[in-house]
């Protein structure tokens, strides 16, 4: 597809990579409206429970519209889309929109918070090991990868939730903000950039105190991994006739290692780091519910097991733009990194 | 830029050691209560509201024009000050409460409460049915309200008395369109946000007709599990931590100094559903064998820690015109069950083989172990092999109208509290459909019509107790047990009241060291 654009233009491969979205969230969306259908369970039944009559249940099918042939109910919720619609939830009644919007910035908080923490970590480890290949230091970073990787995350979660909030009461044990305090006015929806927008420091480390916990938790599931992957980068870097040639001029090796070492191994991370980014936000699913995490992951699931289907399609079709819109921002982030990369 | 960035580290690591330090969260501002919940509102609409919370937080900022008293089963004048029902039983003359004000400053009157309840009639949400046996509302005067019945309804009040019932401004709502994020009405809270998922904000309406609210404001915090919230009262995050722990955080729970806890008795109850229509349920010996099975008292000690209580009636214990007519001695009555399975054709040689069904989250954690000692106690007379089976809340309940399962496990919580609404819906021909059983018998319909339509209790009584025998002679159900209320909050909380209708008053609980 690339072919077609104009060779090196970043722009016009953006362009078609944009437009490539349109046919991918196509079929997404088709398949999670097939695969929510052929899923047994009635939306009505769910949602009215033990207590609703047949009579009842008919009447709230027609309400919800599940009357309709399925190709009428496919086309309308596809023209929704289109219009930027996500329809109403079944449980709720009020928009989707409108229903995960508070949702989806308490996730994209805890992801961004869980991501700077991965990569920090990820990073400091990796070269730390590959700048020390076969000592000690490079197992333990081995060994680090799999600790963090092979530790169910809800379980590291209740650990640290026994320890610092529990034990050492350092840290809130859950939610995303005190009860006892208003939350920051909304702006962006990020209550440490709202805290700060707001002026208000005391809310700024409230919004912190409720955040390190469920957000260094899912960064250091994820560290690991990228631990791994930055010191195979680095040691295959390291090996090249470049890093030779600078350690044969008397380059310091720390410069090496940065400058040289790192910078290019960093382009197959980077990219690695892209496709974590969906990975952290089925994590988010975990952490949310073990930190009562306000987010869209704990939704998502108490919607599938109500047959919310709009909700249901709302949220994922959210989710695919934002994974759609980050691996596009990692190519642009590789081409500003390594020149050489053109499309 | 190298500065610039040091700083901003410098900043970062500051903001981030500073999270860690208690004392930099501030005192709270004002009289705050805050409640935390495993629950969640699904719409502020009392026209749709139709679960715990929903109703709940309405009860609070809403009002009907009767309501029950705080912490009892009384139905009381609310937002009528009177009323006078014809003998026919189908009149009901409402004299309107004036001087009240709702929260948008408007006046309640009649036409007010005819807007609210024909808008609740006319707009199909959940709880609409409640109202169907109006025929028509009319304002006969400024503050009087005439409801003509279509059919005599004892238990009209009581429905009146579901938030469906509750009375909203017209000026703030739409004939025929629902308001699911905003409520505007009398009660003692005016509601101020909602962040599902998150909280729940309500403060004291000041210019309320009745006692004011204790708190200045109430949060109610939504958590995604027990276990979340249970830490959260133990650390002091929350004052009160009300609905719903598991038997075990519950002893935990009791068991801290710091905290108080509180039973109350619930009006939710427990119980088996079989499949009449279904083979072998289809047989009275079975179903007695299964009857006799049962050991209610093992259930309470082995699932629930000696946490919930036996229940021998589909009425809850505790509610007028109970009677225990499935309790027999000795339970489990192991050779009465061999004797009825026997007369069925199954012996210890040739057991009666069945798949129980379970719905393993919807009822909390313990459903797994509640189905594993079921099945014990049916294996236990030697003549019953089980096999449980188990789906999701969506599949159950389609399973469920479907009439798939032949014996399963399934819960009720009250529409309104009268005995009529734990035996019409079950026992009803067209209400045992909806709830699995199936059941249909002429004798039992009679009953139910004609206790439906007196108005005394003293005349309903003798026949409700008929129902109830009638119920554990055809045996489509088998009452389990009572689960009651349970709440945790911190030392210096007071006023809480454990409603025997499970309503959670918020304006009636404060602080010390509140004046």
């Amino acid at each position: 597809m690339a072919a077609r654009a104009k060779p090196g233009s970043l722009i016009n491969y953006i362009i078609v990579r944009l437009l490539l979205t349109v046919p991918m969230l196509f079929i997404l969306l088709t398949l999670v409206f097939i695969l929510l259908r052929v899923a047994p369970g009635d939306p009505a039944a769910a949602m009215l429970g033990a207590h609703a009559s047949i009579e009842v249940i008919e009447q709230m099918r027609e309400q919800m519209g599940l009357n309709r042939p399925l190709y009428v109910q496919y086309f309308a919720f596809l023209g929704d889309v289109l219009t930027g619609d996500l329809g109403k939830s079944f449980r709720f009644g009020i928009p989707v929109w409108d229903l995960i919007k508070h949702r989806l910035t308490a996730t994209i908080e805890l992801v961004l918070f869980a991501f700077t923490v991965a990569a920090l970590i990820g990073l400091a480890v990796g070269v730390f090991a590959a700048s020390r290949r076969g000592t000690v230091w490079d197992v333990s970073g081995d060994f680090y990868g799999i600790l963090t990787y092979a530790f169910p995350i809800f379980w590291l979660g209740i650990m640290c939730q026994m320890l610092f909030a529990v034990e050492l009461g350092w840290l809130p044990t859950s939610g995303r903000f005190s009860g006892f305090i208003d939350p920051p006015v909304m702006r962006t929806g990020l209550y440490v950039v709202d805290s700060l927008l707001e002026g208000r420091l005391d809310k700024l480390v409230v919004a912190l105190r409720h955040l390190i916990m469920p957000g260094a938790v899912l960064g250091l599931y994820i560290s690991g991994i990228f631990a791994r992957m930055v010191r195979t980068n680095m040691l295959q870097t390291l090996k090249s006739d470049y890093v030779l040639a600078a350690r044969a001029r008397g380059v310091r090796e720390r410069w090496v290692l940065l400058r040289h070492g790192l910078k290019n191994a960093l382009v197959p991370v980077v990219t690695v780091l892209g496709l974590q980014f969906a990975l952290l936000l089925g994590g988010a699913v975990l952490t949310e519910t073990t930190f009562s995490w306000p987010g869209v992951g704990s939704f998502l699931v108490d919607r599938l097991l109500e047959r919310d289907y709009p909700a249901v399609q709302g949220i994922v079709t959210v989710f695919a733009l934002g994974v759609i819109l980050v691996s596009i921002l990692i190519d642009i982030v590789n081409a500003l990194i390594d020149p050489r990369i053109r499309y | 830029m190298r500065k610039a960035c040091r700083l901003l580290a410098v900043g970062l690591v500051l903001a981030l050691a500073g999270a860690f330090l208690p004392a930099c969260a501030g005192p709270a501002e004002g009289k705050i209560l805050v409640v935390g919940t495993t629950d969640s509102v699904t719409t502020l609409d009392p026209a749709d509201a139709y679960d715990y919370l929903s109703s709940n937080i309405l009860n609070n900022v809403a009002e009907t024009l009767v309501a029950y008293e705080p912490g009892t089963t009384n139905l009381a004048p609310c937002l009528a000050t009177e009323w006078d029902i014809s003998e026919d039983g189908l009149t009901y003359v409402f004299k309107i409460r004036e001087g009240v004000k709702f929260h948008d400053g408007t006046e309640l009157d009649a036409e007010a409460v005819k807007f609210s309840l024909d808008r609740a009639r006319t707009l199909g949400g959940d709880p609409g049915f409640l109202l169907s046996d109006i025929d028509t509302i009319e304002v006969t005067g400024d503050y009087e309200v005439t409801i003509k019945l279509k059919a005599p309804c004892s238990p009209f009040l009581s429905k009146l008395a579901y938030t469906v019932g509750c009375i909203v401004s017209p000026a703030a709502y739409k004939a025929d369109e629902k308001l699911e994020t905003d409520v505007v009405a009398t009660g003692p809270f005016k509601f101020v946000e909602w962040v599902e998922g998150d909280h729940l904000t309500m403060v004291r309406f000041d210019e309320y007709w009745g006692d004011p609210a204790l708190p200045d404001k109430v949060v109610v915090k939504f958590y995604a599990n027990s276990a979340a919230l249970k830490l959260a009262v133990e650390k002091g995050e929350v004052d009160v931590a009300y609905r719903t722990f598991s038997p075990l955080e519950e002893e935990g729970l009791k068991g801290n100094p710091d905290l108080v806890c509180l039973d109350g008795p619930s009006p939710a109850i427990r119980y088996l559903v079989l499949n009449v229509t279904k083979p072998p349920f289809d047989n009275i010996h079975v179903r007695r064998a299964i009857a006799l099975a049962i050991d209610r008292n093992a259930i309470d000690e082995q699932v629930f820690q000696g946490t919930v209580t036996p229940l021998y009636s589909m009425v809850p214990d505790g509610m007028w015109s109970h009677k225990p007519v499935f309790k027999h001695e000795p339970e489990p009555d192991i050779e009465g069950a061999l004797a009825e399975l026997a007369e069925a054709g199954y012996t210890p040689d040739n057991p009666l083989s069945f798949q129980l069904w379970y719905t393993p989250t919807h009822y909390g954690d313990t459903e797994d172990d509640l189905a594993q000692v079921l099945k014990a106690q049916f294996e236990a007379t030697g003549a019953m092999q089980v096999e449980l089976m188990s789906s999701e809340w969506g599949r159950y309940t389609d399973d469920l109208v479907a009439g798939s399962m032949g014996i399963l496990l399934l819960g009720w919580y009250p529409d309104y509290f009268d005995p009529d609404d734990y035996l019409y819906p079950f026992l009803s021909t067209e209400g045992a459909k909806s709830l699995g059983s199936f059941y249909s018998s002429a004798a039992m319909d009679a009953l139910l019509k004609d206790e439906v339509a007196l108005s005394d209790q003293e005349d309903r009584t003798p026949i409700l107790e008929a129902v109830q025998d009638l119920l554990a002679e055809d045996i489509p159900y088998i009452p389990l047990f009572q689960k009651p209320q349970f709440v945790a909050f911190q030392k210096d909380v007071k006023g809480v009241i454990l409603d025997p209708l499970q309503i959670f008053r918020y304006y009636l609980i404060g602080k010390e060291g509140w004046e």
